[in-house]
């Protein structure tokens, strides 16, 4: 069972693999710069943000959003790529394999490379930064990252199986998910919310993600509400993208 | 001899244009079928649905047996695929595609190592196995898909346009291949060139809006078109004056000019003496009546107007 979604999974790890250098210093650039720019640079202008250095305050949020960034980018463009360029996705359909194996592969493949690239920029911060966390905390963090980049793999997955031109994809990423990200609480607390407005942000899941990744790296709590919420987007998105792909398949 | 493929009342409708119009046929075991059409005649479609890259609005059809409609990943292992257009990950070395293609179809490494090997060594891909289908010229990236398409031994190789594109040189070179996979397989090929179908095929349909038209050998569908009466008048003067001769004749049923040859179809054989009592022999210089070709025979059956 799901044989091909792993021969698939394996084949994008292996393109991966001979590209992994070039890739992750690309993508821990732009974080980096961020955690330089705002953790460093302003760290005599921002006070401790709710008791929290902001230098140390802002990093969960640049791992998180590395990771899920990464999760979307790899799983639109790619099956963009493979479905409109490459046309491999036609090839893998006439093979003995399920539509599940291609979407489930695919989906698979996005959420590994958004952990590989969450983890290198980690560990960048780690190495560059007096940045710490207690390592009993870090289970609890891999649980928001993981489903993080399974609800933006699944998205991803979704917009590459839906959207035919390119320049579109980047519309999403422009319109949708950059807001969503920055909406989130990565740079300023979410009590600097009006009250009307905080019910919102706090039940979505981007917030779920990026809050709760905080909360648990640096407090060890897994906030049930976030917990939960993640869970369960995280479910809906993958049965979402495989019903999506399905579809369009069968079209 | 058992049929490898069975069509039965096939109906594909998109867009209110159906593509395929209630079209049944066999394909014996071991030949290799030409499906011969111009472009929009449903033979891609056709090729969709026996691949199970698509679901026919009515009718079912059988690979060896196995319904594309209820059996599909039964009927995907046992076919081949070669595209109309290539689809090689450009991304993976030719050796790494067909590895990948091979494990798709369950294979193992021992099994699949050799063979890749073997295919590699047939289609002359063997000092180009490390390279990646983005450096190798139309006619290598053509031979390496049919060798991907070949790594599991299908029974059944379907082949949508092989050679569309390609140089005469590589053309010719994956009609050999094609040729020496004669009787190992059942081949179901779809094209455009009439030399290839005439090369390659045991049997030829050729079919137009989704319905075939004709059905046999291609030796028996020129036989079925020797009486189309077409002949080849060459002149030596006044070519213009007699093609607007020629063209008043109500039994000419076309007329083709190339400097002062014309390539003419009459009506019947009866329409001879009144074009020679029309022209007179003081300008011509010879008359002979054409053989014709599979392409008279396509051209005569799908007409001549372009299609989109």
């Amino acid at each position: 069972m799901f044989r091909g979604a792993f021969t698939i999974w394996g084949r994008d790890m292996r393109v991966l693999r001979r590209s992994l250098f070039s890739e992750l210093v690309a993508v821990t650039a732009y974080p980096i710069t961020l955690y330089l720019a705002f953790g460093v640079g302003l760290k005599g202008y921002i006070a401790d943000v709710e008791g929290v250095p902001y230098a140390l305050f802002i990093a969960p949020g640049l791992i998180s959003m590395t990771a899920v960034s990464a999760a979307f980018e790899e799983s639109a463009w790619s099956m963009w790529f493979h479905r409109k360029v490459q046309r491999t996705i036609e090839e893998y359909r006439v093979n003995p394999i399920t539509v599940y194996d291609i979407v489930i592969g695919k989906i698979v493949s996005g959420f590994s490379q958004g952990a590989i690239k969450g983890v290198a920029v980690a560990v960048v911060i780690f190495l560059l930064t007096p940045f710490r966390f207690p390592m009993a905390h870090f289970l609890a963090y891999l649980y928001f990252i993981a489903l993080g980049s399974m609800v933006f793999s699944c998205f991803g997955t979704m917009c590459g199986t839906v959207i035919d031109k390119p320049e579109n994809i980047g519309r999403i990423q422009g319109v949708v998910i950059v807001p969503l990200i920055f909406m989130s609480g990565i740079f300023f607390p979410l009590s600097s919310y009006p009250a009307t407005i905080l019910p919102v942000i706090r039940v979505l899941p981007t917030t779920a993600i990026f809050e709760g990744a905080r909360l648990s790296l640096l407090g060890g709590v897994m906030e049930p509400v976030y917990t939960v919420t993640l869970t369960l987007t995280a479910a809906a998105a993958f049965v979402l993208a495989v019903w999506i792909f399905n579809r369009k398949i069968e079209e | 001899m058992n049929n490898a493929i069975s069509i039965q009342n096939i109906t594909k409708v998109y867009d209110g244009i159906r593509a395929v119009d209630d079209l049944s046929l066999e394909v014996r075991s071991g030949t290799i079928f030409g499906l011969l059409g111009p472009n929009g005649a449903g033979k891609t479609t056709l090729i969709k649905i026996l691949t199970t890259l698509m679901r026919p609005t009515s009718g079912n059809a059988f690979v060896e047996g196995k319904s594309v409609l209820t059996d599909g990943a039964s009927v995907r292992g046992m076919i081949g695929v070669v595209p109309q257009v290539n689809n090689l990950d450009r991304y993976l070395t030719a050796r790494e595609n067909l590895a990948l293609h091979a494990r798709m179809h369950r294979m193992r490494a021992r099994e699949y190592g050799p063979r890749i090997d073997e295919l590699l060594e047939l289609t002359g891909l063997t000092g180009r196995q490390h390279d990646f289908p983005d450096t190798f010229s139309g006619g290598m990236q053509r031979r390496l898909v049919v060798a991907r398409a070949l790594i599991h031994a299908p029974r059944v190789l379907f082949l949508d346009e092989p050679t569309t594109g390609l140089d005469p040189q590589s053309r010719r070179a994956v009609w050999a291949y094609i040729q020496s996979l004669r009787s190992t397989m059942t081949i179901f090929l779809t094209t455009h060139y009439m030399d290839e179908a005439d090369t390659l095929c045991d049997r030829i349909v050729i079919m137009d809006h989704g319905r075939p038209l004709v059905d046999g050998t291609a030796a028996q569908l020129k036989e079925a078109f020797a009486h189309s009466h077409v002949y080849e008048l060459e002149f030596r003067a006044n070519a213009d004056r007699y093609e607007e001769v020629l063209r008043t004749f109500p039994f000419i049923r076309s007329l083709e000019r190339r400097g002062n040859s014309f390539r003419l179809e009459l009506r019947d054989e009866e329409s001879l003496k009144p074009l020679m009592d029309g022209i007179g022999s003081k300008d011509l210089k010879g008359i002979c009546l054409e053989e014709p070709s599979l392409e008279d025979v396509f051209i005569h059956l799908t007409g001549k107007k372009i299609r989109e």
